[in-house]
Order: C-alpha cells, then sequence, then structure tokens
C-alpha cells in the first residue's frame, strides 16, 4: 500500500522519539544495512496500524462484555429477575435467582415466615449476609417483610 | 434428624425410563434393611404407586398441596405388609380423571403456595417420623411439581435410557435446572440394552462415555430385562426376588446414594 508523505513524516517522527528514548537503535545501527530511514518510517507506520487494528479489535470485545454485564445486573449491579406480576416467586423464578438469593429463598419458602436469625441457621450463613440477601429480595418484590414487635420478619405472600 | 435425613428424588426428561419401579424398589430395600422410609408419588400427572400398592388412602398428597389435610395424613404404612425391618411409608397422589383436570389447571399464583407446602411437609415427615431416606417420584420432564420436589431433595437422579432423545434432553435439563437449583446429581441409565452397553466399550467405558456427554457422575447401570417390562407395577423385586439382576442393580445403587 502506498504511504503519503505525511503518514511518512509521522512515522519518521514516531522513529525518532523511539530512537531519542533507546526503545529504537538509530537507524544506522539497524541489523538490515539496506534499510533506508525512508522504509523505516514506512515499518514504523505499519506497525502503529497493526496496533491500531488490535486496540480496535480489544474495544469491540470490551464493549460486548459491558453489554452482557448490564443485561444481567441492573442498576447498583444488582441482578435483575424477570417477576411476574402478583405472586412471582414459584420454582421458575427460583431458577432464575442467583444462588445467593435463590438458597434464602428456598430456606424461607420452607420455613412460611420467618426472622433473619432463623433463616441464616437454615442457610448456615452469617445473620448480617443473611439479612442482606433477603432485603435484595425484598427489594426485588419476590418476598415481603413486616414487624413484630422487634422483630423483622420475612414472607412469601400466597 | 433433619441432618441425617437423606432427600432423594427421581426425574427424568422423557417418561418410561423406570422411575417409579426404582423409586419403589429403592425405598423397599432400604427399609428392608432397616432404614425408616417415606416415598411420596409427585406424579401428579400419571400417578402409578397407587397401582403397585393397591392404595386407597384416605388422603391424598393432591388435598396436602391444596391446604386440606396435613402431609402425615396422607401418609400410608406399608411396612406390615411386606415385614419390613424399617419403616415404609407412601404418600399417594390421586389418579382419578378430576384430580388430573385439577392439576392441569393450576396457576402460578398456587404453584408458590405448592413449593412452599413441599418444603415445608418434607421438613414435617422428617421430623415427625424420623425418616431416613424420603424419596420424591417425579413427573418428567419441565412440570412445576417435580421442580418443586428437585428444590426440595439433597440428591437428584435422573434416570434416562441411553437414546438420542434422553442425551439431549437430560443435557438440557442439567444445564437448565440441576445445575441451577445446585443439587447433588447424577444419572441413572435404565433399561440399556445389552448391545449398546458392548458397542459402547463394555460396561465401563460406556458409563464414562455417557458421563461425559451428560456432564454428571454415573449413579447406576441397569441393563434391559424384558420381563420387568411385563411385571411392571405387580412385583417388587428388592422383596420378592432380591438375587435377580434387577434387585442387585437396585443394590449396588442404593449403596451410591448413601455414600453420596
Amino acid at each position: 500500500m502506498l504511504l503519503s508523505t505525511t503518514h511518512l513524516r509521522i512515522g519518521r517522527c514516531i522513529r525518532v522519539a523511539l530512537t531519542n528514548f533507546h526503545i529504537l537503535p538509530p537507524a544506522r545501527y539497524c541489523r538490515d544495512p539496506f534499510m533506508s530511514s525512508r522504509s523505516a518510517d514506512s515499518a514504523v507506520v505499519d506497525l502503529l496500524r497493526k496496533l491500531n487494528r488490535n486496540v480496535e479489535i480489544v474495544s469491540k470485545k470490551i464493549d460486548k462484555l459491558i453489554e452482557v454485564e448490564r443485561s444481567s445486573t441492573g442498576h447498583f449491579g444488582r441482578p435483575t429477575v424477570d417477576v411476574p406480576e402478583g405472586l412471582p416467586l414459584d420454582v421458575t423464578t427460583l431458577l432464575s435467582l442467583p444462588d445467593h438469593l435463590r438458597k434464602s429463598a428456598i430456606a424461607l419458602s420452607s420455613l412460611g415466615e420467618a426472622t433473619a436469625t432463623d433463616l441464616s441457621k437454615e442457610t448456615a450463613r452469617v445473620r448480617a449476609v443473611e439479612s442482606d440477601y433477603l432485603n435484595q429480595l425484598v427489594s426485588m418484590g419476590l418476598i415481603k417483610k413486616k414487624r413484630k414487635g422487634r422483630d423483622v420478619y420475612f414472607y412469601i405472600e400466597t | 434428624m433433619l441432618l441425617l435425613a437423606k432427600t432423594l428424588a427421581f426425574h427424568s426428561y422423557k417418561g418410561g425410563t423406570g422411575k417409579t419401579s426404582l423409586v419403589v424398589n429403592l425405598g423397599a430395600l432400604y427399609a428392608k434393611q432397616g432404614s425408616n422410609v417415606c416415598v411420596l408419588d409427585y406424579d401428579f400427572r400419571a400417578p402409578s404407586l397407587n397401582v403397585l400398592f393397591k392404595a386407597k388412602p384416605e388422603h391424598w398428597l393432591n388435598d396436602y398441596l391444596e391446604g386440606n389435610c396435613s402431609i402425615i395424613d396422607t401418609l400410608v404404612d406399608e411396612s406390615a405388609k411386606f415385614n419390613l425391618r424399617g419403616k415404609l411409608w407412601v404418600g399417594f397422589s390421586n389418579p382419578s380423571l378430576e384430580a388430573l383436570k385439577n392439576v392441569m389447571g393450576k396457576d402460578r399464583r398456587w404453584e408458590v403456595k405448592a413449593l412452599s407446602r413441599t418444603l415445608a411437609g418434607k421438613k414435617q415427615i422428617i421430623e415427625e417420623k424420623k425418616v431416613d431416606y424420603l424419596i420424591f417420584d417425579t413427573s418428567p420432564g419441565a412440570q412445576y411439581s417435580s421442580i418443586n420436589a428437585l428444590a426440595g431433595a439433597d440428591i437428584v437422579s435422573l434416570v434416562m435410557k441411553a437414546d438420542e432423545f434422553d442425551l439431549e434432553g437430560t443435557k438440557e435439563l442439567s444445564k437448565g435446572v440441576y445445575e441451577a437449583l445446585g443439587r447433588k446429581s447424577g444419572v441413572v441409565l435404565n433399561k440399556i440394552p445389552l448391545e449398546q452397553i458392548a458397542a459402547g466399550g463394555g460396561a465401563e467405558k460406556f458409563g464414562k462415555t455417557i458421563e461425559a456427554e451428560v456432564g454428571l457422575p454415573l449413579v447406576g447401570m441397569i441393563p434391559c430385562m424384558c420381563e420387568l417390562m411385563a411385571m411392571g407395577g405387580k412385583t417388587i423385586y428388592t422383596l420378592e426376588k432380591p438375587d435377580h439382576t434387577f434387585a442387585r442393580s437396585i443394590a449396588r445403587i442404593s449403596e451410591t446414594l448413601r455414600n453420596m
């Protein structure tokens, strides 16, 4: 491919910069004694073009990863679940939950109505962690909570 | 007791893989060996345990899921009939046409309750009856009642024949359901023609091929036996013919599941 004078000038500037920073040897010390400075400049431009193509490929892959991540997590990185109207926590919804939330939901399904402490005994998790997961389920609209005296009870509305 | 009891669920992608025979023979064997066992017929679309046990219970599992009785009310003690060392309780589902039509009409709201009652019922049976093994027989495919049972199980055994229909379907279920539920799972190959085992390089190699295809460990392999097809629903081999090939296969499976 023919390179324009501008391309060659850019290539020469980059070659000079790389040489001054001892990244490239001076052209006269190149292994290939027949490589003129003009060839060296175009080689640098070729290299830059290749680098640019690779950066574009990596950039597209990153965009794709971001898209996948966004579609599987909602705002604030919370997992989204396709929640039907009314009473959603049947087994098909359970299957769509992330593992940690599914464990809490199954434990609550088994107990009916329970505090975070009760559920932490079922799931063998620390109470504070269990409480956080249960509140995530509440914010997703899959379970509800109510206060009875000083205790907060989580339950599935049926 | 809840920690010591094991809940097993037997499921399949397609029907006719032999789940019910397997469940009954396995449950009976455990009870014969001295364990307390409860078997629940969760195949609400094609109930069949009532045929084998010739049962006419006062309450069906359907009644329990409707909230009309306790799950303990649905259990029939079959131990004395077979002179077993341990206990064998069986919960039956209603085979009447009316009940089948009723099951087909259930909505998601009802299924939420059904899941909750399944999990609560399992807990109650284990605590009150002090069972060592609770075994669910389920409907094939992705049915609500089946997946409810799987959600309550410690170990899920997929019963399959080794044909392409079963292989592909089981792989899908494995990815979409069993993995998602995070239960220990394994495969029971049933009704396998001896020619297929031989063509697969022998039992061990054939088993490993299926394990690799399905991505689940092999719990057991049972060859195809024509006489079983004729005797289905009539004979509990582990009790009546313990030296039969089928009974010995079940015995090996029982050990594998005990140790899982």
